[in-house]
């Protein structure tokens, strides 16, 4: 099993692990403050207890992927999708607390890293994510299990990234080298954690589907989940979904040739290739802009054209739409 | 719980090669366990669970240049060996291994129930308290309950390698759907599970807020143990930046 996101102390600078700790007890602050106004059933505080339980003997369930290594579940984007975002988070942030105390897995000066690495990041922003790509595709149950799917392997990815720098922060790592490596690795455990989490929600939705929020159940009234979203918002969460992942992606841009450009380069036929009449973001990147971020602006670029033909299409459907009524 | 925080942030604060210091607060932290009935040994073992972590730091040891212990090549790569990146990584693991020992000694001393009592007493916000002490009261069973489904899997259909090292129950995508069935199931008897207890609670006349956890009597010295706990800090970061670092 790999807990290799669990940071123990001693790793982490003192003014990097109390800036975190500030983070996550902010959060927890406004956690605790959204559940106090929200009446959804899930946020009851017996069911939370007994979702922090269920976490951690979720957490054991791994599955071989090849000899001497296994994927399990983080859990971040199980709990928010079934307690809510906000619900989740404390949730979360009890496991991570109570791993850290009872097991040592995890330190206590680090607990606001790793809450915020892994309990933050997953509900709020992997929550975040689901939720988007549950409107943009219409809020169905089918939607609201690939969003989790998605937000899954984004949340892991992410985590292990922010977890690299925190380190690299603190002067225990080097960000260039352990950056690559640590998404290189969390690229396949996101893969599990994205595997598990859509087949728990598939069976939860086959077997209990009234605990899962779909478009056709309020859970509480003005949830934005469960309200049919405009065209354009729509089109907004979806951009900005297709630009946090190209973003991560990115991040595995290879420098070097690919097949077919090697395989011309080998048989010496590179040089009869004719350039197109006119390129738009040669290389995936910007004339005059250089390394990561030329990749992320092209990143945005593409995702900003993708919106505005997503616009467009969908402008269209609802013409015809109309047209047909 | 203070106190164990204090003590960690303090050997946080030393700087990276205070090797003497780290032997000091290492020295301290197991004559605390002593008192509390725990075998040094016992102790020094547990607390290598987070060094597998050191591999995060092992880079700065190669990509530092730094002052360099070592540079040659081996199977044609040219590598170098950093005296400061070989000091960071075992500052770090020096310190991981202590801090553990640090948080194994306060839950020797505290059970987690007087903890999450302790932290009731501070007022925690009842959501977090209650959710906090279900968890903890709930853990055991919900372990016990995945373990014997795991058992059932391992036993009836997806153990990882077959004899003989044959990959056994179904491919890649199939165990991992199973996995999600299995913490699927679960949750839908963690659901069932907080159903019966809130109807229990009510029949009782709670409101939703369970009082679980040790009660903790209010401690007068309250003031005194966090003015040791803020002197103990300072000791250990002055101390430690008096000792010799390498």
């Amino acid at each position: 099993m790999i807990h290799a996101m669990h940071i123990p102390d001693g790793f982490l600078a003192p003014q990097v692990a109390l800036g975190l700790w500030v983070v996550m007890l902010i959060t927890l602050a406004l956690a605790l403050r959204q559940l106090r106004t929200t009446r959804r059933s899930a946020t009851r505080p017996v069911l939370m207890g007994i979702a922090g339980a269920f976490i951690f003997a979720a957490q054991m369930f791994n599955f071989p992927v090849a000899a001497g290594t296994s994927g399990h579940l983080l859990g971040g984007v199980l709990a928010a999708v079934l307690l809510g975002p906000w619900a989740g988070a404390v949730v979360m942030t009890t496991v991570i607390g109570i791993q850290a105390l009872l097991f040592q897995d995890g330190g206590l000066l680090a607990l606001g890293a790793n809450v915020v690495n892994m309990g933050v990041i997953g509900t709020l922003a992997g929550g975040g994510v689901a939720r988007g790509i549950s409107v943009t595709l219409g809020g169905s149950t089918r939607a609201t299990i690939i969003g989790a799917g998605v937000a899954g392997w984004l949340s892991v990815m992410a985590g292990a990234g922010i977890a690299t720098i925190e380190l690299g922060l603190s002067g225990t790592t080097n960000i260039a080298i352990g950056l690559p490596a640590m998404l290189g690795t969390h690229a396949l455990i996101g893969v599990g954690e994205a595997l598990i989490t859509v087949a728990a929600l598939s069976f939860i939705a086959t077997s209990a589907p009234d605990l899962l929020p779909s478009k056709a159940q309020s859970t509480t009234p003005g949830d934005a989940a469960t309200q049919s979203a405009s065209p354009l918002r729509r089109v907004v969460i979806g951009a900005s979904i297709v630009l946090l992942t190209g973003g991560l992606a990115s991040l595995f841009a290879s420098t070097s040739p690919d097949g077919l450009t090697k395989v011309a380069t080998d048989l010496g036929f590179i040089g009869a290739t004719k350039r197109p009449p006119f390129e738009l973001l040669a290389g995936y990147t910007i004339p005059g802009l250089d390394g990561a971020a030329a990749r992320l602006v092209a990143v945005g670029i593409g995702a900003a054209a993708v919106a505005l033909v997503l616009l467009i299409i969908t402008r269209i459907a609802g013409r015809t739409r109309k047209g047909g009524q | 719980m203070v106190a164990a925080l204090s003590a960690v942030f303090g050997l946080a604060l030393l700087p990276a090669g205070a090797y003497v210091a780290y032997l000091v607060v290492w020295l301290g932290v197991t004559l605390a366990a002593a008192l509390t009935g725990i075998k040094p040994l016992a102790l020094a073992r547990r607390g290598f669970v987070a060094l597998p972590f050191v591999l995060a730091a092992l880079p700065l040891v190669f990509t530092r240049h730094d002052e360099l212990l070592w540079s040659g090549s081996v199977n044609g790569v040219s590598l170098t060996i950093s005296g400061a990146g070989l000091r960071i990584l075992l500052s770090a693991a020096a310190k991981a291994w202590i801090s553990v020992q640090i948080s194994l000694v306060l839950i020797a001393r505290h059970p987690i129930e007087s903890v999450v009592g302790s932290l009731r007493r501070m007022r925690l916000p009842d959501a977090l308290a209650t959710g906090i002490g279900l968890t903890v009261r709930y853990l055991d069973l919900l372990r016990d309950e995945g373990l014997r489904m795991l058992r059932a899997r391992a036993s009836r259909s997806a153990s990882p390698l077959g004899d003989g090292r044959i990959r056994a129950g179904g491919s890649l995508r199939w165990r991992a759907r199973v996995t999600g069935n299995l913490a699927g199931a679960l949750f839908l008897r963690a659901y069932a599970r907080a159903a019966r207890i809130e109807e229990a609670a009510a029949a009782r006349g709670g409101t939703g807020s369970l009082s679980i956890g040790t009660e903790v009597p209010a401690d007068p010295r309250l003031v005194a143990g966090l003015a040791a706990s803020i002197i103990m800090v300072v000791t250990i970061v002055v101390v430690g930046s008096l000792l010799p670092q390498w």
